[in-house]
């Protein structure tokens, strides 16, 4: 069932996509203004001004205040690398004012990095009305500067760029282990794995509970240092408890197998970029393991902040989950799943092969829409590092 | 408003209280009455903060509202600012909990 | 003093203030047809999208489904369409059940069951207008202020809050309590350092025992996470608007309540009593999940404090901004209800602006809209109870 919904779409060659280069070299698949709320109470705001501006996109979440120490930190690198995804054209940060998770602190963070990036508060402004107006002129100014850049892939193509498969940042999370799931869906990946590793591409993998339930496998995969950072992490209580418990239970084979055999390099945090972890030189034609659950609402979101492109998201309930700002592929082996929410579904993993994997993944790289982002799926979480208060 | 008004810029919420709230922004120098006594200001207290009535030396409890509200980190003299930088809270410390266990 | 509101009787009994379909997903894989749904048909319809996954721990999931429930049973609610994905651990058709005991028109919708997103939305849709005519069939009537049941919050916290907003909404609610009404406020985390007050106001022994109780569990959350609670209580924007320490917020947060005698203190998302007098309920501080566990509650009618300006309303409870900082009140008159500012400035007494708030209240019960509705503020969010505290609690 490999179905590609923009078959007159022409590439280069068929191993190759357009993407869009940044002026700081990145190579984004979408390229999309981002409108990011520091905080829920500023989420509406930022969902009106991103319903006003062509090509923006809002990224609304539930937290950012009443967080403590590591779990407002954690939220607010997530925010800070969501904004630094290469999908990302540049970033309005919308707070409401009092918030704990500062939308002033996220954009200095953001424009740190380099990246183009504008903040408004509901408070400055003079309530939401003013606030959305302003975001709304924001989103205009950012896209006006980028475009002075060359980097405006809404009106140009000039920008846009040839590029192949080593050239991307593919995130992987597989949300169970169940029998089709192992059976068709982990060899398929496992291949993949390997060809985006040995083009020089980056390989980032989901699902801390994996890991936590074999550690002494983890050390030598990884090295102590970096399997302290994951399994430090994964000391704490997790929620999905059901991955963890199966993944103890049936081995580590079978837990990692859709890994295959290409080397791992590295260990990020939660909302880290794999290009800022210790290991980052290494990341390029390597696996990189991220401190993320393997819930795919909160996965897909480490995964975007950690740089992925795009999700390859293997699932044998067919959980339906986009995410606003990377196109996130489902692969399903299981039959039930299949005959229930056929649209909902990107892949069979009985009927595809590696090629036709690669050549799904590639063409959506290209702009082809994924199911979520024909439905316009974009409901995503952020893993959460302790209580409310 | 409960308490009482002092020259009509900041406010006493309880007797006994040793800090008063501004009620619009009171610069440096600027003489606050209290009855009989006068509390010059030795910084810029701005809208809703709050200036000290009495001296108060460090590891002192402030008290407004007719209740504890925290306790100096320095010691604080008549007329100064009273906030995070001199005033600490005395509940939901978890960081002084995690050094005692260390 | 104006008693008198006309609302829609329920079946319960009880008086909604507003005729909402809620649309209510099960887990985060369902929220976005929910909320899809919802957004195609109209402002009558209200979704309640939110994060929590579809298999949730047991005692979070327990919380997860009283949300739920609670949310689908408040008055203001006249029919409800709960979404599932289809595995979730939350079964659609027990949370329809527990819904529809109120005699409420209840459907369920599975995304799985119907053959995708697509069809759902489509699906969805049809059972939401069939529910909306439902709902239209309740019976608009005279109802008094003894039947409301509100909520009172306080968020963007700044020295005016404590001096001038939370004593005109206390003095608004010892109005409602002495009409024979239910006030409801919460926010455990801006107890501390004020339970002492709270305490001896508590009615009997054991709503005395419960309120320090939970006062210590919440302040343990500091000890959890090693941190000083001032990283977020109060949060820098208090801090900005002069709030030094959690003690001093928590001292001014309470007079929001008023001066009565408190009757009892529920868990977050429990039903509140009608005619109950002023009843504490045990959530964070943190605003829209606060302001959600008492809307669960059954409030119908949310009073809200802000200093800063704060701007978040609920999907279906209007709520009400009262700003005790003339300046807020200036720069954003457009979200804001009512001026307490005139209490600072020497204009008003507090009894005057108490006053002024029960007003608002009853005419926001008839039906006037507040700023948060006018521009669908619709925030909505569970707190969930996390891992760390599950484990500290299996843990003792």
């Amino acid at each position: 069932m490999t179905r590609n919904p923009h078959p007159d779409r022409r590439r280069v060659t068929p191993d190759s996509f357009a993407g869009h280069r940044r002026p700081d070299g990145r190579l984004g698949i979408r390229n999309r203004v981002l409108v990011l709320p520091s905080v829920i109470c500023s989420h509406v705001v930022a969902e009106e001004i991103a319903a006003g501006s062509p090509g923006a996109v809002a990224a609304p979440h539930d937290h950012g205040c009443g967080q403590l120490g590591a779990d407002a930190e954690q939220t607010e690198r997530t925010l800070v690398g969501l904004a630094g995804n290469p999908n990302v054209a540049g970033t309005v940060v919308v707070g409401l004012g009092c918030e704990t998770v500062r939308s002033d602190v996220v954009a200095a963070a953001v424009e740190e990095r380099g990246l183009p990036v504008r903040e408004l508060t509901i408070q400055d402004a003079g309530g939401t009305d003013a606030c959305v107006d302003r975001g709304t002129a924001a989103v205009a100014d950012l896209r006006e500067s980028a475009a002075a850049q060359g980097t405006d892939g809404a009106t140009a193509t000039a920008d846009e760029q040839t590029a192949t498969l080593g050239d991307l940042t593919v995130g992987v999370v597989v949300d169970d282990l169940a029998d089709s799931t192992r059976r068709h869906a982990y060899p398929l990946v496992a291949e993949l794995v390997e060809r985006v590793a040995s083009a020089g591409g980056r390989v980032v993998v989901a699902g801390n509970e994996r890991f936590a339930a074999h550690p002494e496998e983890t050390r030598s995969l990884v090295g102590d240092a970096a399997a302290d950072r994951l399994l430090d992490a994964a000391g704490r209580p997790a929620r999905a408890t059901r991955v963890g418990t199966e993944a103890a239970a049936r081995g580590f084979d079978a837990a990692t197998g859709f890994l295959g055999n290409a080397p791992v390099t590295g260990v990020a945090a939660y909302g880290q970029r794999v290009d800022e972890t210790d290991a980052a030189d290494a990341a390029a034609g390597a696996v990189t393991l991220l401190d993320a659950p393997s819930r795919v609402e909160e996965a897909a979101t480490g995964l975007a902040a950690a740089g992925a492109h795009l999700v390859l998201h293997v699932t044998g309930q067919g959980t339906p989950a986009g995410h606003p700002i990377v196109p996130v592929v489902k692969l399903s082996g299981d039959a039930d799943t299949l005959a229930a929410v056929p649209d909902d579904i990107d892949l069979d993993a009985r009927e595809t092969d590696a090629d036709d994997l690669e050549a799904y993944l590639l063409a959506v790289a290209d702009g082809d829409r994924t199911c979520a982002e024909r439905h316009g799926l974009t409901e995503f979480a952020i893993a959460r590092a302790g209580p409310s208060t | 408003m409960k308490g009482r008004v002092l020259d009509g810029g900041a406010l006493v919420l309880a007797d006994g209280d040793s800090v008063a709230t501004a009620l619009e922004d009171l610069d440096a120098g600027r003489e606050v009455r209290d009855g009989d006594r006068a509390v010059t200001l030795a910084d810029d207290v701005p809208f809703g903060h709050k200036f000290a009535l009495d001296p108060l030396s460090a590891g002192e409890t402030v008290r407004k509202y007719g209740e504890v509200i925290g306790r100096t980190t320095a010691a604080v003299a008549a007329g100064e600012w009273v906030h995070t930088h001199n005033c600490e809270s005395t509940r939901g410390r978890g960081d002084v909990a995690a050094e005692v266990e260390r | 003093m104006r008693r008198e509101f006309t609302g829609y009787r329920r079946e319960s009994g009880r008086i909604g203030v507003r005729n909402h379909v809620a649309v209510l997903p099960t887990s985060v894989a369902s929220s976005c047809v929910a909320r899809g749904i919802a957004a195609e048909a109209g402002a009558w319809a209200r979704a309640t999208p939110h994060q929590m996954g579809a298999n949730q721990p047991d005692e979070a999931r327990a919380q997860t489904e009283r949300v739920l429930v609670g949310v689908g049973r408040n008055p203001n609610v006249g029919a409800a369409l709960v979404v599932e994905f289809g595995t979730e651990d939350i079964d659609a058709a027990d949370l329809a059940d527990r819904i529809a005991r109120d005699g409420k028109p209840v459907e369920t919708l599975s995304v799985r069951e119907v053959g995708g997103t697509a069809a759902a939305l489509q699906r969805g849709r049809t059972a939401l207008d069939s529910l909306n005519e439902a709902a239209a069939d309740a019976r608009h009537e005279s109802a008094d202020a003894s039947e409301l049941v509100v909520g009172v919050e306080c968020g963007g916290s700044d020295a005016t809050s404590g001096i001038a907003a939370n004593p005109a909404v206390g003095d608004a609610c010892d109005r409602l309590v002495a009409a024979g009404g239910t006030a409801s406020f919460s926010e455990t985390p801006e107890f501390i350092g004020a339970e002492h007050v709270l305490a001896e106001r508590c009615a009997d022994e054991e709503t005395r025992r419960r309120l320090l109780d939970r006062v210590e569990r919440r302040e343990a959350t500091a000890d959890l996470m090693g941190v000083d609670l001032r990283g977020a209580q109060p949060s820098p924007g208090n801090q900005e608007g002069g709030l030094t320490t959690i003690e001093e917020k928590s001292l001014g947060a309470i007079s929001k309540g008023g001066t009565t005698p408190v009757r009892g203190i529920v868990d977050y998302a429990e039903r509140l009593p009608v005619g109950g007098g002023l009843v504490l309920m045990d959530t964070p501080g943190y605003d829209v999940e606060s302001v959600v566990g008492k809307v669960a509650g059954g409030a119908q009618i949310i009073v809200f404090t802000t200093g800063r300006g704060s701007t978040t309303g609920n999907p279906v409870a209007p709520v009400v901004k009262v700003t005790g900082n003339p300046r807020t009140w200036e720069r954003m008159r457009s979200n804001m209800d009512v001026n307490a500012g005139a209490v600072v400035e020497g204009d008003a007494t507090i009894s005057e602006a108490g006053e002024r708030v029960f007003d608002e209240v009853l005419a926001v019960a008839d039906g006037k809209r507040t700023g948060a509705e006018t521009r669908r503020m619709e925030e909505f969010a569970i707190t969930e109870v996390h891992p760390r505290e599950l484990a500290e609690v299996r843990g003792k």
